[in-house]
């Protein structure tokens, strides 16, 4: 188990987080520290605060309680002594380290022209892990493929905040990119994959470069707005495939539809629990009614493993699976 | 003619011991003008290169002469040793166990031990408010340091002269 995010977790949380469970420790998604107030741990989709010695309670009293040095400590760390580096990442409010790990800030904006220019005072870290499951992709990626164009579907990844999304389009990324299609007749190369990854979690690219394995033919287009970033790949970079992560504004749609239109594979992601959920979004409905997507997929998660049904463009249910692989970072 | 060779001993030890004394006042605004240009440096890595800390004061440290070489370096590598230690930690480690290597004073050590206390820690503005107050210090510092090297220089390079002079006469 990799732990390289504790590198820049300060004493003497790092202990008290060496000293937890090993189990809540494997499962660890989140850490939240908030100065003066108790130190809360998520593990496996659960959520505890953490005493002095590394265990789990849910009585908020008895829980270790970050000081301000901590904190202070703590940014000083996770910006590389450089906070003056990082006014890209407070705007956006949230500063990736290497490891594809994110860290969320909150504290208090400095605004400028009604724009939030940065955050002061920074009193609240959301550690949130970040955990590759090769392989969570195997179950789904053969139903997606279209055998007719060599290809993959177009398709949309809809799932609750938390239930492994981004995992799982990262995988995706990877196995389309290495042409390991986990099909017996699918024998075309793997394809070209260009990923606008807004919030640089897809990839948690570090300096440009991806923290994860996305595969050997993958284009990584870091930190730029959706629309704007597909845009600038279909004009760039020949993608086959694009992926994108969370879409839902009225320019998303029309940078998908145009990647449509030059025959470019589109997989995206959206929050949602439910098919009809998504048609009460304006957006959303638009690129339905238009029949755009050939696939949905609708991710469930349970304590150990992803569910997921698919559907056809009309919404026709077509298939249940289920793969395993509990932790997710989405 | 051994009493002649201890005489000449006693000189040579006394002028050297001025000329060391009057090498310090010398050595002092010198130092001082080279750690200004170093912040002036750091200002510019840090306000148009956004350089991050530990690789800006490791390029100060490769373009500076000792004893501030070794200062700068030491600072960086401790930036980046996966040890925790914070950039404020870094910086006055560095400081405490070079400045004895150099001539300069308490006063200068304060300033830079202070700005210790800011480095890496607000945005860039910030940071190019606390070096250039950091540099005006230094500047009235200098002065000072420029009066003490006029003052006392050439008075040390006597004195340590004279004085062994006196410990001959005396003996002989």
């Amino acid at each position: 188990m990799k732990l390289n995010w504790l590198t820049v977790i300060p004493e003497p949380i790092h202990s008290i987080l060496l000293n937890l469970p090993k189990v809540s420790l494997a499962l660890l998604e989140e850490i939240r520290i908030r100065e003066g107030r108790p130190l809360e741990v998520n593990a496996g989709g659960e959520h505890s605060f953490v005493t002095a010695f590394g265990s789990l309670t849910d009585d908020a009293e008895a829980a270790y309680k970050p000081t301000r040095e901590v904190g202070h400590k703590l940014l000083d760390l996770i910006t590389n002594h450089s906070l003056y580096t990082m006014e890209e990442e407070l705007r956006k409010g949230f500063i990736t380290i290497p490891g594809g790990h994110r860290i969320g800030l909150a504290g208090r904006t400095v605004l400028s022209n009604g724009q939030v220019e940065h955050i002061r005072d920074i009193s609240g870290f959301n550690i949130r892990i970040a955990r590759e499951i090769q392989g969570v992709a195997d179950s789904i990626l053969p139903h997606l493929l279209d055998f007719k164009q060599r290809s993959v579907f177009h398709t949309l990844i809809v799932s609750p905040p938390q239930h492994g999304k981004t995992t799982l389009i990262r995988d995706l990324a990877r196995q389309i990119s290495n042409g390991s299609w986990g099909h017996p007749e699918a024998k075309w190369r793997g394809m070209k994959v260009g990923i606008v990854d807004e919030r640089s979690e897809i990839a948690g690219s570090l300096k440009g470069v991806p923290s994860f394995d996305v595969g050997s033919r993958t284009d990584v287009m870091d930190g730029c707005p959706k629309a704007e970033g597909m845009m600038m790949m279909i004009r760039s970079m020949s993608p086959q495939v694009l992926m994108v992560d969370e879409i839902g504004r009225a320019e998303d749609a029309e940078a998908i539809a145009e990647a449509l239109h030059a025959g470019i594979r589109v997989i995206a992601t959206v929050h949602g629990s439910d098919i009809d959920e998504l048609e009460k979004r304006p957006v959303l409905a638009d690129l339905m009614e238009r029949q755009l997507f050939q696939m949905y997929a609708l991710l469930h998660r349970s304590n150990r493993d992803i569910k997921f049904r698919l559907f056809d463009g009309k919404k026709r249910g077509i298939q249940t699976a289920s793969t395993r692989g509990g932790a997710s970072d989405a | 003619m051994l009493k002649f060779i201890g005489a000449a001993l006693i000189l040579l030890a006394g002028t050297s011991a001025g000329m060391l004394k009057a090498q310090q006042f010398a050595g002092r605004p010198k130092q001082i003008r080279d750690l200004i240009l170093a912040l002036k440096r750091l200002g510019t890595e840090i306000s148009y290169g956004f350089t991050p800390l530990p690789d800006a004061l490791n390029r100060i440290s490769k373009q500076m002469k000792e004893p501030l070489h070794t200062l700068f370096l030491q600072a960086s590598q401790l930036m980046n040793h996966p040890s925790q230690m914070t950039a404020q930690d870094c910086i006055h480690e560095a400081i405490r166990s070079n400045w004895h290597n150099t001539a300069m004073k308490s006063a200068e050590r304060d300033v830079l031990y202070q700005l210790g206390y800011n480095l890496g820690v607000s945005d860039r503005q910030d940071q190019m408010n606390y070096i250039s107050l950091a540099i005006q210090q230094l500047q009235s510092e200098e002065v000072s340091a420029r009066d003490d090297q006029a003052r006392y220089e050439k008075m040390c390079k006597s004195l340590g002269l004279l004085s062994g002079a006196l410990v001959v006469i005396l003996i002989y």
